[in-house]
């Protein structure tokens, strides 16, 4: 079987396996609450995300929607994450609104089918264009299509034999909407990558996207507030400031935040006290037999959040990658202004360009080296950014396993974000890109190195 | 309508005897029941099959419109302790622990522990000065006191005493069985009393007198 073949199958498996337990569970939290009516709502989601999915398909978008879907798959984690939390501090009787209770029966029945939507439509729209494109690439339509749809229909099997009764069982009584929520969040975590095999979950994704907005926070922080003559201070301080925003802290910060909200959960569902029933217990028998079943009902929907923290926990870090491999920072190989511009071609004997390393130039002017660094982005285009950042000393970057870093402060930049301004993202530059290599403006070169070295960008990032 | 107790046709057999022989029987909820009769007369083993511990051979037993042949073990274990208390003639109190702790271990079989509670129960049996005393050193009828509190602690239906006061010398019997008299009259549960002592049975409402496994006499007190 072809690699193509194999992946579209692995990626039909996943979405058809997401797919079914979310079914599983929801049907079955549903049938606790005696409230299976709502699973129609809930139909008419998967109804509507299969027709978003057939017009996408048809349509075959862009290089631009890619992107959105990319990017919305990260952000419906982080609504369902959010929304968990806000579920698991209020079932842990933290009422951060008050009483939140969905009384009327179509508003219900509308955000139901929204949700699943919003939930669904992302990784089955991402995951038809990756195995469109497998398509594409092995010139063999019905093979990959066919393995993807017999991945996808696979799990879903399960829903027409015993499995589905025997396991919807074994899961009742362990599911409130806090759980539900999170079991959502955390599928979408495991298995909510739309590249295949080179992306099977937004671990990678969620990772990056956390631990550039620590690293922000914290930089900026101390950009704004505590270092107001950065970037003239001495690097020796700027390596103390780096250790709060190293991989290291910034990776246990940001599971920090992940895990705050199941923790307070479990917290009050150790620790609170438990209620008094009302005025229906007659014997002190009575009211510890309602005492116990709260108790009981709290331990066993804590089950699924201890057991979702710790397949965070471990995925996390198995995830987190060599934080410690040795940065590739090669020598900038010089470059010269050529009628005010600098051109550098795609190959040469030395190098290749599109190799996915990371390259820099040396653009010489007065006393002064200015690095350039280009480099393939995962989507096949060309990042052309100076050597340096908006914020911190110009030392440049390195490169490691799908990012790149940088020196001074050593924060991680994922290649796929280079080309973006702002933060700690390289200074970009725009390049006309021709048919064998690349032309920079030199003007535009030494307007934005002014800028850096007078502290200037600064301004901008405000 | 079905009485709260109800036995019928019930035998139980053994490899070499049967210790019922078709067994009749009907309590009302809230009545106090003496079983009297001579050793070997099915008194206890009737007790037994009222209590989901033995189950008959041959017949049916009702508890509160439950046919007890029809409940799982774990559904039988959950009913012995939402609806029965149990005193023996032994105390079969827990050595080691103090007779708080002795009532609140009931309270954990069942829910969970109150020992605010439990105190409270060890009170109205008069041993509120003997909370933190192990049973070794509590006199006889002082341990029969906390296996009282202990079986009512947790409120049952049915209260299934056997030879309760039979290690007892009469002034503790009479102190048992006054205490007994005075919560039945308060919580009006059921209880059924198994004796030979005709002192301890003629404090009930109604006595059934058995012989050789059958019923021979079943006369109201009051």
């Amino acid at each position: 079987m072809s690699l193509f073949i194999s992946e579209a199958f692995a990626v039909g498996i996943k979405e058809g396996f997401k797919l079914w337990l979310v079914w599983l569970v929801f049907s079955s939290l549903l049938k606790e609450q005696d409230r299976p009516g709502l699973m129609r709502p809930f139909y008419l989601g998967l109804a509507l995300t299969s027709m978003l999915f057939a017009a996408s398909f048809l349509a075959a978008p862009g290089q631009q929607a890619r992107g959105l879907l990319v990017g919305l798959t990260g952000y419906t984690f982080f609504i369902f994450f959010l929304s968990s939390a806000l579920a698991l501090y209020q079932g842990a009787g933290v009422n951060l609104f008050g009483p939140l209770r969905l009384t009327n029966r179509h508003l219900l029945r509308a955000v139901i089918t929204a949700s699943t939507v919003f939930y669904f439509s992302p990784d089955i729209i991402g995951s038809s264009m990756f195995v469109r494109d497998a398509a594409e690439m092995k010139a063999s339509y019905a093979g990959v299509y066919l393995s993807a749809a017999s991945g996808f229909i696979l799990p879903l099997i399960f829903i027409f034999t015993p499995v589905q009764a025997r396991a919807g069982r074994l899961v009742s009584g362990y599911f409130g909407l806090p759980q539900f929520l999170l079991f959502l969040s955390v599928i979408k975590l495991l298995g909510g990558g739309i590249k295949g095999f080179a992306e099977f979950s937004l671990m990678p994704l969620v990772q990056a996207g956390l631990m550039k907005f620590f690293h922000d926070v914290v930089h900026q922080t101390f950009v704004y507030l505590m270092v107001p003559d950065h970037p003239m201070l001495n690097t020796t301080a700027w390596n103390f400031v780096g250790i709060f925003f190293g991989s290291n802290i910034s990776i246990a910060a940001t599971l920090l935040l992940l895990l705050i909200p199941p923790s307070v959960f479990l917290h009050q569902s150790f620790l609170a006290p438990v209620p008094e029933p009302g005025g229906g217990a007659a014997t002190g028998a009575e009211r510890r037999m309602f005492k116990s079943s709260v108790v009981a009902d709290r331990r066993r929907k804590a089950v699924p959040v201890i057991f979702f923290m710790a397949f965070i926990l471990i995925s996390w870090y198995s995830g987190a990658g060599d934080t410690a491999s040795r940065l590739y920072n090669p020598k900038p190989k010089p470059v010269v202004e050529d009628k005010g511009q600098v051109v550098i071609p795609f190959t040469d004997p030395t190098m290749d360009l599109l190799d996915g390393r990371l390259h820099k130039f040396s653009l010489v002017s007065g006393q002064e080296a200015i690095s350039i660094i280009v480099i393939k982005k995962p989507d096949g285009g060309l990042a052309v950014c100076l050597d340096a950042c908006e914020i911190c000393s110009p030392e440049g970057y390195g490169q490691t396993e799908g990012k790149v870093v940088c020196i001074y402060c050593m924060t991680p930049i994922p290649v796929s974000t280079l080309g973006r301004p702002g933060g700690c993202n390289p200074i970009p530059l725009n390049a006309i890109i021709t048919e064998r290599d690349l032309r920079i403006d030199v003007a535009e070169i030494l307007l934005k190195w002014k800028d850096v070295k007078t502290g200037k960008t600064k301004g901008a990032a405000e | 309508m079905m009485d709260f107790i109800t036995v019928r046709g019930a035998h139980r057999e053994y490899q070499t005897a049967s210790a019922l022989r078709g067994v009749d029987l009907e309590i009302a909820g809230g009545v106090w029941c003496s079983i009297v009769g001579p050793s070997g007369s099915g008194k206890s083993t009737l007790l037994n099959l009222l209590g989901g511990l033995d189950s008959p051979t041959k017949g049916q037993v009702f508890i509160d419109g439950v046919d007890l042949r029809t409940l799982s073990e774990n559904e039988m274990a959950r009913f012995r302790r939402e609806k029965i208390g149990f005193i023996f003639q032994q105390s079969y109190l827990i050595p080691y622990l103090s007779s708080l702790d002795n009532v609140m271990l009931s309270q954990y079989f069942h829910s969970m522990t109150d020992s605010s509670e439990a105190e409270e129960a060890l009170k109205r049996v008069g041993l509120g000065h003997r909370l933190h005393h192990r049973p070794s050193e509590l006199s006889g009828g002082e341990q029969q006191r906390v296996t009282v509190a202990r079986a009512l602690i947790n409120s049952p239906k049915i209260l299934l005493a056997d030879e309760p006061t039979g290690n007892l010398d009469r002034e503790n019997t009479k102190l048992i069985m006054e205490l007994l008299k005075r919560l039945h009259e308060e919580e009006r549960f059921t209880i059924v009393l198994v004796t030979h002592d005709p002192f301890v049975s003629k404090w009930a409402e109604r006595i059934v007198t058995m012989e050789d496994g059958r019923i021979i006499k079943d006369e109201p007190l009051y």
